[in-house]
């Protein structure tokens, strides 16, 4: 199929951009393979590896912009294998937003470990995990390729898995980062199948080469965006492959705070952006996104209301959130999706950072009904939460007010009324849970002490946690710990764009807005009856009724004084549909679980031992007689060999005596 | 006088051949001079090196050219100077492996015999008439029968009468087949044989039978293979793994000038079917009879047959990518199948060659290196990735569906597949639980050996990526 070659950047050499890739993976090497020797150093060397990428990807900052000719930012060529197949790296405006928020956050979330990962028996083992997961995400988000992308979606997956899986002596850690992985691999499977369907109709992997030719897709280009779409919903923890994500809590809480808020979990949200001019050419597949992404949203934060572990609050909202992102991309309103990634990821890595906090202080206690009183004693932790609440509620002023009210009313101007209504919905009960979750754990007296049963928990045996104690040295005087700073400096630092960033998004002329000016092409919009500032109104009366009833049920005077009962009240009284978070994962089981393992048990009982092995022994059983036979022909003896020569030869002459008539 | 009827540059010709077999009449010389001690393994091994490098180095002076020396009697370019460039370094490692288990008696004499063999092969590859052929293979060959006797152990002096005797028939027939073909054409050159294979053309048909049984012979194809195992076991170790591949490497020259230049015309196929048959045979009969044996030489013996039936393969349809694939996995041989030699060697005593079966038990424990270099070699031999033997073997099995040999490709998968189990074999053994480590005395260092064994190692790795780069061109034979 002969075509036009297309790259979608400004090609040139880029040494910044080898290094900003592949320093990571140089970190991890070196953690993984002088882990013994650096011992402590791992941390530093593993985070200032990060920060030197981000570094790099700042300096890119200029080529990455550059627009030459209808090329955007910057591409270097990595070699050709056949024709069709060329690999190389592509910095453009998308990509370099990923990359900022990748190596950024992900720097300060390095640092933060080096505090709270601190005594860790596999202290280098993590800094190297940490350092191969960026390895891998900027793999995903750097190619310029369909097989570099699903080459980086896997490794990220793996990076996933091993981070989840961090502490395997723990059944339940064990068990989530496979679910995790097998979710993930059901969406690499959809990619891939969309991925083969792009190569057989454009004849080449680039994402310029397939750009260019979206209409030689013709029929399949609805079947190909869903199989992308499946990868991306498995990696995005969208409806109904999100049962991983709540569970993938199990891995360190930076480790949740980098790979499952900030960056991995939004890959899908980059996907369906990248790809744009697909999914923009396909009416359907852009309303399906669109619908499974304000679905997640609704169920993500009313799922969010019934939790207790704090770090599972986040894990919903964090669904809640990308549910709105994917809601974005898909109604069109591109910019509104990748800008809410954008400052999802400082004030959602802020609120992960401020519970390991939390969680630190208390010895690994998670469950918000055991804290309580914690403002006077963690006041850092606590403003640090507080300005993080409020800005994933999206009060006017915070970030996520800018990027959540773009993407609520892109897709009203996209004519979507209802999705539009159910992000309205959506962010009333965000304000609730977010609250309630703020409330509970720092106002009223610390319940650490109390009976467990007696705050309706149903596994007293998990618990037993002492009160945190005061800062005293005497007794951490054996083992030298982290400093404390070194985990609050990068939750301080968060919170500068976790409040400001959405300031960028303000008014229509925007540096956002002409940043991604040659990015998207702007879709068709549809008259609104509404205005954009009443939408926001709206929006924010939704916000501060849920603020108020949690307010009402957990933070007013009677609420605090009977704290205990009423926690104990609301756990016993939670409704089963809402503890069992729907189902969803009853009904993969049923659906999936149980039908592969009966399979599994036909192969393993009598297939595999009976006919496969049966007849690999059969056949190693009549080689060997063969070989045997064989061998019985070496006598030794020079008469029996020149026997067999002569034989031969006879073999041959009798063949050209008859091939005469050839 | 009689006028020179050679120019210089047909004597250039053969000035790299010239130069090894100087090279051994100076380690002789030098064997008298040097005095008794370290010196005297010293002294010609490092002349035997240079001999060699220079001669490598001179050979590649002639790589653009294309020059038919002495009236067409022996080719200078392209073809001829890739393999014997491979002869050259297979010589090179074979004298590394020589001087680490050469014995000290007659250790230059050894050397020179090698050098002399070298220099026939070398002749060989160049060879364009039956007369240069012959000269080429006796020069080979009467080095190689003193070579394989000598060792005071008894089965050398038995494995060394046993390829004479066999040899020499061998030869017979070869010989025999080109004075039919004089008879046929009047002409001792090669390329006075195209055009020759018609059906009516009883001369030319049996010379080729003939001359092919004499092929097959010295590539050691099933049924003409008998002596192979015999003699790899009984002669000395640096001798085999020079046999293992230089023989193989200068007749496969010889078979593949034979085969693309001199039958030609449409029944060319059909009159070289044999010899891809018994290549098709050699494939699955040589990995079967490797799986019964206890003791590494000989186990390389067999797996050798099978390795040279899958290079011949290659040959099969007489297609130019057909032999750039095949000089591509001869060159791969070379490197792991002397690599794997070196590591028998580095584990021989003072006492034994280490290659029974059972000195590689618990070898992953007790020699972590060279047991992980015995994988890689290995994996080569078997044809797994990331080696150059996978990659040859990918391009053979593309070259010989091209050609329409699809029932070759068959085999070849077959063989590959008892072969899997024949090396892994061994990669059990070293690796296994249960396995009791051998106790192995442990030889002074060998930096000659072990700078081959890297050179090994790291050509077995990188070669795999060669045919991916841009200019994956071998020259050509015309």
């Amino acid at each position: 199929m002969p075509f036009a070659h297309h790259v979608m950047g400004v090609e040139g050499a880029y040494p910044l951009l080898y290094a900003v890739w592949l320093l990571p993976f140089a970190g991890a090497v070196a953690c993984w393979a002088f882990g013994p020797q650096l011992r402590r150093l791992a941390g530093p060397l593993a985070s200032a590896v990060i920060g030197a990428a981000f570094a790099g990807t700042l300096l890119m900052w200029g080529f990455a912009t550059q627009s030459v000719g209808g090329a955007l930012g910057a591409h270097v060529s990595l070699g050709a294998w056949t024709r069709g197949f060329d690999f190389g790296l592509l910095m453009d405006p998308l990509a370099l937003i990923w990359c900022i928020i990748i190596t950024g956050v992900g720097f300060l979330i390095h640092v933060y470990s080096i505090g709270y990962m601190d005594g860790d028996r596999a202290y280098a083992r993590f800094f190297a995990y940490m350092n191969f997961f960026v390895f891998a995400m900027l793999t995903l988000v750097l190619s310029d390729n369909v097989v570099g992308l699903l080459v980086g979606w896997g490794l990220v997956g793996l990076a996933s898995y091993l981070l989840i899986g961090f502490w395997f002596e723990r059944p339940s850690a064990v068990a989530a980062a496979r679910k995790a992985f097998v979710i993930n691999v059901v969406g690499d499977v959809g990619m891939m199948f969309a991925i083969f369907a792009i190569y057989a109709h454009v004849g080449s992997i680039g994402y310029g080469d397939i750009f260019a030719n979206v209409p030689a897709l013709g029929g399949a280009l609805f079947l190909i965006c869903v199989g992308l779409f499946i990868g991306a919903a498995a990696k995005s923890a969208q409806v109904p492959l999100h049962t991983w994500l709540p569970d993938a809590m199990e891995g360190p809480t930076p480790v949740s705070a980098l790979i499952h808020a900030a960056t991995m979990v939004t890959a899908g949200v980059y996907l369906v952006a990248r790809f744009w001019p697909l999914f923009s050419s396909s009416p359907d597949a852009q309303e399906l996104v669109a619908t499974i992404g304000g679905i997640t949203a609704l169920l993500g934060a009313i799922l969010g209301t019934a939790q207790w572990d704090i770090k599972r609050i986040l894990a919903y909202s964090t669904m809640s959130q990308i549910g709105y992102m994917i809601m974005g991309v898909g109604v069109g309103a591109y910019e509104g999706g990748v800008s809410h990634f954008f400052t999802h990821a400082f004030f959602k890595a802020q609120l992960f950072l401020g519970s390991g906090l939390i969680i630190h202080a208390l010895h690994n206690e998670q469950d918000i009904r055991r804290m309580g009183g914690l403002r006077a004693r963690m006041p850092f932790a606590f403003w640090a939460m507080t300005l993080g609440v409020l800005a994933i509620c999206g009060i006017p002023g915070f970030s996520a007010f800018f990027s959540k009210d773009a993407i609520i009313y892109g897709a009203l101007r996209h004519g979507h009324p209802w999705l539009f209504w159910t992000g309205i919905v959506t962010a009333g009960i965000t304000a609730y849970y977010m609250f309630r979750m703020l409330f509970v754990t720092f106002l009223g007296e610390y319940r650490g002490d109390v009976d467990p049963s007696d705050l309706g928990i149903r596994h007293p045996e998990l618990a037993g946690t002492p009160l945190p104690a005061a800062p005293s040295h005497g007794e951490s005087a054996e083992e030298p710990h982290a400093p404390a700073w070194i985990m609050e400096a990068p939750v301080a630092i968060l919170m500068v764009p976790s409040v400001f960033a959405g300031w960028l998004l303000f008014g229509e002329r925007s540096p956002w807005h002409a940043f991604f000016a040659q990015q998207f092409r702007p879709e068709a919009t549809v008259a609104t009856g509404i205005p954009e500032l009443a939408a926001s109104a709206i929006v924010l009366v939704m916000v501060l009724a849920g603020i108020g009833i949690a307010y009402y049920r957990y933070a007013s005077k009677p609420a605090l004084e009977n704290a205990t009962g009423r926690l104990q009240q609301e756990s016993v009284h939670m409704p089963a549909a809402l503890s069992a978070a729907f189902y969803f994962d009853t009904a993969l089981d049923i659906l999936f679980v149980k039908p592969a393992q009966g399979l599994g048990t036909v192969f393993g009982r009598w297939v595999d031992p009976k006919v496969i092995d049966g007849a690999v022994r059969e056949i190693v059983l009549s080689c060997r007689w063969l070989g045997h036979l064989f061998r019985s022909f070496e006598t030794g003896l020079v008469r029996a060999y020149a026997l067999i020569v002569v034989f031969g030869a006879a073999c041959f002459l009798a063949y050209y005596a008859f091939a005469r008539g050839l | 006088m009689i006028a020179n009827p050679y120019s210089g540059a047909d004597w250039n010709a053969v000035v790299p051949l010239s130069i090894v077999a100087v090279a051994a009449l100076v380690v002789l010389f030098a064997d008298l001079v040097t005095p008794k001690g370290l010196a005297k393994r010293w002294v010609p091994v490092a002349i035997s090196a240079i001999g060699l490098a220079g001669a490598a180095f001179t050979c590649g002076e002639g790589w653009g050219h294309s020059y038919a020396a002495f009236g067409g009697g022996f080719m200078v370019g392209g073809f001829a100077t890739v393999f014997q460039e491979i002869v050259i370094v297979a010589a090179l490692l074979s004298v590394a492996i020589y001087a680490h288990v050469g014995e000290d008696e007659n250790f230059s004499g050894g050397l020179a015999l090698l050098l002399w063999s070298t220099s026939g092969a070398m002749l060989m590859a160049g060879a364009g008439s039956l007369m240069t052929i012959f000269l080429g293979l006796e020069l080979l060959s009467l080095a190689l029968y003193c070579l394989c006797g000598l060792s005071p152990r008894a089965t050398a002096g038995e494995a060394a009468l046993k390829y004479l005797i066999l040899s020499s028939a061998a030869s017979g027939f070869m010989l025999y087949g080109m004075a039919l073909f004089f008879g046929a054409t009047g002409s001792v050159a090669l390329a006075a044989l195209a055009g020759q294979a018609v059906e009516s053309n009883a001369l030319f048909l049996c010379g080729t039978a003939l001359f092919l049984i004499g092929i097959a012979f010295k590539l050691s194809l099933v049924p003409f293979h008998v002596w192979v195992p015999d003699v790899f076991q009984g002669a000395p170790l640096p001798v085999t793994a020079f046999m293992s591949v230089v023989t193989k490497a200068a007749t496969l020259a010889v078979f593949a000038r034979f085969a693309y230049a001199a039958v030609t015309g449409p029944h060319a196929q059909a009159i070289l079917a044999p010899v891809y048959v018994i290549a098709g045979i050699s494939m699955i009969v040589g990995n079967l009879g490797a799986l019964a044996q206890t003791d590494m030489k000989r186990l390389l013996a067999y797996s050798g047959i099978a390795q040279v039936g899958y290079i011949v393969a290659a040959l099969a349809g007489s297609t130019a990518l057909g032999l750039r694939y095949a000089i591509f996995y001869l060159a791969a041989y070379t490197f792991m199948n002397i690599g794997a030699f070196l590591v028998v060697a580095l584990l021989s005593t003072s006492k034994e060659e280490g290659s029974a079966l059972a000195a590689y038990r618990g070898l992953g424990r007790t020699r972590p290196v060279l047991a992980a270099a015995m994988v890689l070699f290995l994996l080569a031999l078997a044809g797994l990735p990331p080696t150059a033997g996978f990659v040859g073997k990918i391009l053979i099995l593309s070259a010989n569906f091209d050609a329409g040999y699809a029932w070759l490709a068959g085999l070849l998968i077959a063989g590959t597949a008892i072969s899997l189990y024949v090396y892994f074999k061994i990669v059990g053994l070293m690796y296994g639980r249960h396995e009791r480590p051998h106790p192995t005395e442990v030889r002074p260092v060998a930096p000659l050996a072990w700078a081959g064994l890297v050179a090994c190692v790291l050509f077995t790795f990188v070669w795999t990526f060669d045919p991916l780069g841009p200019s994956n061109v071998l020259p050509l034979v015309k």
